[in-house]
């Protein structure tokens, strides 16, 4: 951290952060299912520049293989694998929302300034390094939440968590300087399985249901 | 004795692997009956171990001390019971041809990849791998729902993943607000996430930290311990999974999401006193054993029935940790051991009626006990357990709780007792409309096979349920003193 | 006295003559993206010199309005365009408003310019006001908004201060969240306000899609030149603003000639990168339908929103 003045350091990180919570609200915004999962690889390649830059700044080198599995994982292997679910369920445009998108937005606002209120207590307790990242991140967290209960498609519930997913990344990487490499490499095999079997899961629905409207599994119900 | 530990965790993984090799169905009773014994002996010397007072660790990856030793008992038996069980009812589907043998040998895989991913998450000693592991339940038990691929278990199965997910995202930040708070104390290492150091350094870890950490843990897990208003998934899942695995999820997954919050309790309870997530779990608690009381008369379908009892009883068990006290935890712990003995039975018992009527509506099923009176005898039992009766332990831990509750708010204990008796009635009601009476329908018979291993799990869980609730062995009482002492009270076992 | 006489005046004349460049360049940019040669970047220009040699036609229904916007347009615009700073931080016409009074200036040229459109009574004019209605109302908390949360951080409304102040890195409170959703709130607003792809489509003539060309689909001769040209202005100030306000660095704060002359430069510089953007920009997307075009300002104006509440959360 001794090249650079950690005031400059830490802009560079809250910037980074925040152009990940800036492509949150592109996803919400978007109604078509191609350009969504495009919004999401952008967004894990932002996750991963943020995770490169902390790794520079603070020296910590594993977190470098983080960065390089979230490319990997996250930018190129899922996406491609949620495209040729797109592909084959010829599904592009999501016609159906729960709730119409100005008011989405206005919800996601209103989540983010809730996040901020919440994590405003323990800011003070982090490093200098990363000011605003806890704050987005849980933002992150609660607009991929909102995304999948907004959404009836069953690939955009998918691109929420994912979207999920990436908040908790950052959280755990810019707000607590990442977890040990094993607790990562964990999380991020879990994760690849979940993307998998999602993916099993939506073929199956698509045989079976000939859609993947989530809102025609009616028949379990009180 | 750390290899006992070892092989306890391992052998699932191992007879999931070799699972996949066996090539007719007698190759696999036999290794899942050597894989059950292995489990059980296993267990017994960790648990007799614990139990003398040690705490036994393997590096700095796996510790089990008396909670966990305790989660391995109901883990290792009911697990085993529950291999038994699945060798029978898998075995019928598959001699009936409901299940061709690829799918049989993965059913197997992935059952016990699942017992293998609850043990690991009960023993391990770090709260981003417990983590991992409880992820890695969730990612099996998904599969295992979905395994009948019907409509309704895509359907079920579907809702069980994102709910689930979306739980297990937000017990993931929980984890990290922990982690976040600890490296302050203990810097950027494992020792941030380990349990025995977060004991350690608890008190003077950030109490908003925590208290944030903690809401977010009780969301995520609470999702998956099925406590209202996150228990939508529940009912369906169980309800429409093959019965073995619905056992398992009651028995057993409930209860570990239960340990998971457990666990960060008794830490969030060191930094900021009981106040705080006391009124927390019994609110919740209250609200689960509400909505399980309403909708259990609505029931008609004897899977749901039992699903909808797991939420009731969850609840029970909240309410015992929220009320707190000696009595009050001691209740909760106790319970939960019983609750996982009487609901596996309940659902072994359930399974069987599945396999010999063909479907799953209670007003079509009548006179169990005549027609079979092993299946109708355990799962009255199982009911009457259920239910709160005496002799069965869910009473003891059931009144134990209530005096504890009476005895710091009287009307929580009021209003537990009016719910505990509607539960009561309306669950004997719906099950003894099924086990009494002549039977109306005809029987479809299954093979002496399935009999011997449905059998002999149904008659061990009895067993077991019996002993437990009439007397109290040496090795409970050895782990449930210093489980109470986790939790910060000190008692003396009756 | 007379030096700031000369500053306006510079300042003026730099803005009418860099605008219509602007437009050419943008058009270039599609050409080329296009694998089009396209028409030479300084088009713009000979089409207005064309244009104010041509005879005016005018309807027989229309009222002075249709006659008077042209004016009122064009003044208005290069009024706005005065308060912005362009190539020194301190604006000589500082005195005379704010931001608040450039973006009721502009407001002002799209109102006439709206009525205008009704004036003549044609149908396509008339669909054409109601449209850019819709588009004004939408964007103007947004660009409000977004200007004041940078006004914040400066601590004033008055575009001067907020550029020099930025400019020296003095007093203010620089956090990259907020500016950075802010910033991309005003270039969304900048894409509707000009009527650029996807909120408008300068380059058809398509009744299903114009919203500007609609409405000054009756104007001719010199007064079409006046739109255009006022409307080439309104592109160039909210690049200005854009550039300015975000990223000052290479403004003059002293009002040196050579400083100033530098600052030209460096402003040309930024403005061009801006419209090149844009070219881009115009390329990639396809215009979205018009019910759709509340999605993209929703989103503007949540940005701009956060970044104005975000000031006053992480200032606490």
């Amino acid at each position: 951290m001794g090249v650079i003045h950690p005031d400059i350091a830490s802009q560079m990180v809250d910037l980074c952060a925040a152009l990940l919570l800036l492509t949150c609200f592109a996803i919400v915004a978007q109604r078509r299912l191609s350009a969504c999962v495009d919004l999401f690889a952008l967004q894990s390649a932002f996750l991963a520049a943020t995770a490169a830059l902390v790794a520079f700044l603070t020296g910590i080198h594993h977190i470098y293989i983080a960065a390089l599995l979230t490319v990997v994982i996250k930018v190129i292997v899922i996406p491609r694998i949620l495209k040729k679910v797109i592909e084959r369920l010829n599904v592009t445009r999501e016609l159906v929302l729960t709730v119409n998108i100005p008011p989405a937005l206005l919800i996601c606002g209103a989540l983010v300034i809730l996040a901020f209120y919440i994590t405003q207590p323990i800011i003070s307790l982090g490093f200098l390094l990363t000011k605003d990242s806890l704050a987005i991140s849980l933002s992150i967290v609660l607009i991929g939440f909102f995304t999948m209960i907004a959404r009836k498609k069953a690939v955009t519930q998918v691109v929420g968590f994912l979207v999920m997913e990436n908040g908790l990344f950052l959280g755990a990487t810019a707000a607590a300087y990442g977890m040990p490499l094993i607790v990562e490499l964990g999380v991020f095999f879990d994760v690849l399985v979940a993307g998998l079997i999602i993916g099993i899961f939506t073929h199956r629905l698509q045989d079976t249901f000939d859609s993947v409207d989530t809102s025609k599994l009616t028949e379990l119900k009180e | 004795m750390g290899f006992a530990l070892i092989v306890l965790i391992a052998a699932p993984l191992v007879a999931g692997l070799l699972s996949l090799g066996t090539r007719t169905r007698r190759a696999m009773e036999w290794l899942q009956c050597a894989h059950a014994v292995v489990l059980l002996a296993a267990m017994s010397v960790v648990v007799m171990d614990v139990a003398e007072g040690s705490v036994i660790t393997v590096g700095i990856l796996l510790r089990a001390d008396a909670l966990s030793a305790f989660m391995d008992l109901m883990l290792a038996f009911v697990g085993a019971t529950g291999l038994l069980y699945a060798l029978g009812y898998m075995g019928e589907e598959f001699t009936r041809g409901h299940v061709l043998h690829r799918r049989y040998t993965r059913f197997f895989c992935l059952f016990n990849l699942y017992l293998f991913a609850m043990l690991l998450a009960a023993n391990v000693d770090n709260i981003a791998l417990m983590w991992i592991a409880i992820e890695g339940s969730t990612l099996s038990a998904a599969l295992l729902i979905g395994f009948e691929k019907t409509k309704a278990a895509l359907e079920a199965g579907w809702k069980y993943i994102i709910l689930s997910f979306v739980g297990i995202a937000l017990a993931l930040f929980g984890t990290v607000l922990t982690y976040y708070a600890s490296e302050h104390v203990l810097g950027v290492s494992m020792e941030a996430l380990r349990w025995e150091e977060l004991y350690r350094v608890a008190p003077d870890l950030n109490p908003i930290a925590l208290k944030l950490a903690f809401v977010f843990v009780l969301i995520g897990y609470g999702t998956k311990a099925g406590i209202a208003p996150m228990h939508t998934w529940l009912p369906d899942a169980h309800g429409e999974a093959p019965t073995p695995v619905s056992a398992m999820l009651s028995g057993l997954m409930l209860n570990l999401a239960l340990y998971a919050v457990l666990r960060f309790k008794s830490i969030v309870d060191r930094a900021v006193g009981v106040d705080f997530t006391g009124p927390i779990l019994l609110v919740l608690g209250l609200l689960s054993v509400t909505i399980a009381a309403i909708l259990l008369l609505a029931q008609r379908d004897y899977k749901r029935l039992f699903a909808y009892s797991s939420i009731e009883h969850v609840g029970i068990t909240l309410v015992g940790f929220g009320v707190g006290g000696p009595i009050g935890i001691f209740g909760g712990l106790f319970h939960m051991l019983n609750h996982a003995l009487a609901k596996s039975t309940a659902f072994y018992a359930a399974g069987m009626v599945l396999l010999r009527r063909g479907h799953k509506t209670i007003e079509r099923v009548t006179g169990l006990v005549r027609q079979m009176p092993l299946v109708g005898g355990s799962m009255m039992l199982a009911a009457l357990a259920l239910a709160g009766m005496p002799p069965f332990g869910l009473f003891v831990s059931e009144v134990l709780i209530a005096t504890e509750a009476y005895g710091q708010h009287p009307w929580v204990a009021y209003v537990f007792l009016c719910l505990l008796a509607v539960a009561f009635a309306t669950l004997l009601y719906q099950v003894s409309r099924m086990a009494m009476g002549e039977p109306m329908e005809a029987d479809i018979p299954v093979t002496d096979r399935t009999r011997r291993f449905t059998a002999s799990a149904l008659v061990a869980n009895l067993a077991a349920m019996g002993y437990a609730g009439t007397h109290m062995p040496g090795f409970l009482r050895g782990l449930f003193l210093p489980m109470t002492r986790l939790f910060g009270v000190e008692m003396e076992i009756p | 006295m007379i030096e700031s006489a000369l500053i306006i005046l510079s300042q003026a004349i730099a803005a009418l003559l860099v605008s219509p460049f602007i437009v050419g360049l943008i058009r270039k940019v599609k050409a080329r993206l296009q694998c089009r040669q396209g028409a030479s970047v300084i088009q713009p220009y000979y089409d207005l010199s064309k244009l104010f040699r041509k005879d005016v036609v005018v309807s027989t229904n229309t009222s002075w309005i249709f006659t008077a916007t042209p004016y009122i347009l064009f003044a208005s615009t290069l009024t706005a365009s005065l308060l912005v700073p362009i190539f020194l931080s301190k604006v000589p016409m500082n005195f005379a408003g704010d931001v608040i009074a450039v973006v009721y200036l502009l407001a002002l040229g799209t109102f006439f310019l709206i009525l205008a459109g009704l004036d003549a009574g044609s149908a396509f004019g008339g669909m054409g006001s109601s449209r850019e209605a819709i588009v004004a109302s939408l964007t103007e908390p947004a660009m409000i908004l977004s200007i004041f949360a940078v006004g914040l951080t400066a601590g004033s409304t008055n575009l001067s201060t907020i550029v020099h102040k930025t400019a020296l890195l003095q007093d203010i409170v620089t956090d990259p969240p907020p500016h950075l959703m802010a910033f991309v709130a005003l270039f969304i607003v900048t894409l509707a306000e000009t009527g650029r792809v996807p909120v408008d489509n300068p380059a058809t003539h398509l009744e299903l899609t114009m919203i500007h060309e609609a409405m000054v689909l009756e104007y001719s001769g010199r007064y079409l030149a006046l739109v255009e040209w006022a409307s080439a202005l309104k592109l160039l100030l909210f690049l200005t603003l854009l550039s300015n306000i975000f990223a000052p660095w290479g403004i003059a704060t002293e009002a040196e000639p050579s400083w100033m002359a530098l600052g030209m430069l460096v402003w040309l510089a930024k403005v061009s990168g801006l419209a090149v953007v844009i070219g881009v920009i115009e390329s990639m997307f396809a215009k979205l339908r018009l019910f759709r075009v509340t999605d993209l300002l929703g989103v503007a104006f949540i940005l701009s929103l956060l970044a104005v509440v975000f000031f006053y959360i992480l200032r606490v």
